[in-house]
């Protein structure tokens, strides 16, 4: 049940919460929050509606960090920004969440370009 | 056959009752509260279902908290009834860095400690537990600022105006060189935001979902975890309803019932509101709280392709420094979105923390891009003034 919950999302998952699950895949949509190349972690704000939540992720040196705004370009980790877009999936590997790919598909940017 | 004395002038007034009846739609005013025109038997049926789930009072073995601001949806949007304001005030933080730090955004709405939305309450279990009697905000928070409870009649109206019709009022970069920028506001996974003070939720769903979550501490399958206490997990064994503690039907028919809650009614115009329709106008008044949008297409026919008096374009403006209290999205201290006017005269206080007593006091704390509109409100002739004044305690 909590697993099709967490499939189901919008949502983010808190690490505590997302500790004690088995689910091998989940993925979220949120904006970059903090990045650290060299720490190869990444934290990425989602959430619904004013319930915001902070999904903190390892980002393995092998994970494919892609762009859709230019076909399937790789990126490095250090090419993400604050506030970059982007589309996850993660695993819980030993009490922490690991991200398998990352995807950037936009900015929160305030011109008037339609949603992503 | 027999006529009674009178009786042909009594067919002719009821002849003509019944065409001013058919002139005005037969229709009564809707009352705060009432669902909207031209509802389904089955949408209907949501709208009476969901408010008894708005209505609900929700205990810990339910779902409430451990952390909350109130036992159900109505306890603060009552007055005049369910769906309207109240005189709870929250608090909601976040932390506002001029140059941003180093590998973070200049926003941080603390969500990763507990915010933006700071619990005032916690259930006994949470208290015994931590000795806390509402949720501690961070001292990384650079703002803390009082919100207070919006009525959400028409709200469902709102969500159903298409991305596009606010999207063409934007003007970001002042274009037109008239003082007003109207920025949009984007959720985190870069949807156009148009719910909350700061215009960061795109939806009613997510903002009703959300509002389960963040003001009562009841999780739904849309927002299955828990709040945090200022960042670290709630203490085992204080929390004794599973997750989620709303189901999805529940969630949806609470929904459906705020979707289909009509916008207030205005009041009948007199002759000096409605020339103080026209000083709104003339002040510029207008060119944020945008008189009238148009939903676009909807599953629900009452919610489609109508006019909503909102007075507004569901855009972030600068208010000036004098309001500026949190940031939100991309939305900075001083960026509000344009509050709605529909259902000003059923409001007891104005601005997003309540400090306006009057509708005039709350032009008067106007700043930023609407300056120019409050000095030329200040300069007006005492008639016009009193004309405004009429006009907006008609909305």
């Amino acid at each position: 049940m909590f697993r099709l919950v967490l499939s189901s999302l919008l949502v983010a998952v808190a690490p505590t919460l997302a500790a004690s699950q088995q689910a091998p895949h989940d993925s979220v949509r949120g904006a970059v929050r903090v990045v650290d190349a060299r720490a190869r972690t990444l934290e990425v704000t989602t959430g619904v509606g004013m319930a915001l939540r902070v999904v903190r992720l390892q980002v393995p040196a092998a994970v494919p960090v892609t762009t859709s705004s230019a076909g399937s370009d790789q990126l490095a980790l250090s090419d993400l920004k604050p506030g970059d877009v982007v589309r996850v999936t993660f695993g819980n590997r030993t009490g922490a969440l690991v991200a398998y790919t990352i995807e950037r598909i936009g900015r929160m940017a305030t011109g008037v370009i339609p949603s992503p | 056959m027999t006529v009674r004395p009178g009786g042909g002038r009594a067919i002719v007034c009821s002849f003509a009752a019944a065409i001013m009846l058919a002139a005005t739609g037969c229709r009564r005013p809707l009352k705060p509260g009432d669902p909207l025109r031209g509802l389904s038997a089955s949408e209907r049926n949501r709208f009476d279902q969901g408010k008894l789930v708005f209505d609900s009072v929700f205990t810990p073995e339910t779902g409430l908290g451990p952390l909350f601001n109130a036992n159900g949806c109505a306890e603060c949007h009552e007055d005049p009834v369910a769906g309207g304001t109240g005189d709870e005030v929250e608090r909601h933080a976040t932390a506002f860095h001029q140059v941003a730090p180093a590998g973070a955004r200049q926003c941080d709405e603390l969500a990763g400690q507990g915010g933006p939305v700071y619990q005032n309450h916690v259930t006994a279990a949470l208290h015994t537990a931590l000795g806390i009697d509402s949720e501690p905000v961070p001292a990384a928070a650079t703002a803390i600022a009082a919100r207070t409870i919006p009525d959400v009649f028409g709200f469902g109206l709102l969500d159903a105006v298409p991305d596009s019709e606010i999207l063409a009022y934007a003007d970001p970069d002042d274009r037109n060189h008239d003082g007003i920028s109207g920025r949009p506001n984007r959720f985190f996974d870069g949807r156009l935001g148009r719910f909350g003070r700061k215009a960061l939720v795109p939806t009613l769903r997510e903002f009703n979902d959300g509002a389960f979550a963040a003001e009562q501490g009841i999780t739904t399958p849309a927002s299955p975890t828990e709040e945090t206490v200022a960042g670290t997990p709630i203490p085992a064994g204080t929390d004794p309803a599973p997750d989620p503690e709303l189901t999805e039907q529940r969630a949806e028919l609470a929904d459906a019932f705020v979707r289909l809650l009509a916008p207030p009614a205005p009041l009948k115009f007199s002759r000096e509101a409605r020339e103080g329709s026209d000083v709104f106008k003339h002040l510029g008044c207008a060119n944020c709280h945008v008189p009238t949008l148009t939903t676009g297409d909807s599953p629900v026919a009452a919610l489609r392709h109508k006019q909503v008096a909102a007075y507004t374009d569901l855009l972030l403006h600068d208010m000036g420094p004098d309001l500026g209290d949190l940031c939100l999205g991309l939305a900075t201290p001083t960026e509000f979105r344009t509050e709605p006017l529909m259902g000003l005269h059923l409001m007891p206080q104005f601005l997003h923390d309540g400090r306006a007593k009057t509708p005039e006091e709350a032009i008067e704390l106007h700043g930023g891009e609407a300056a120019r509109s409050r000095d030329l409100f200040h300069a007006l002739p005492p008639g016009e003034r009193a004309a405004l004044l009429a006009f907006l305690k008609t909305l």
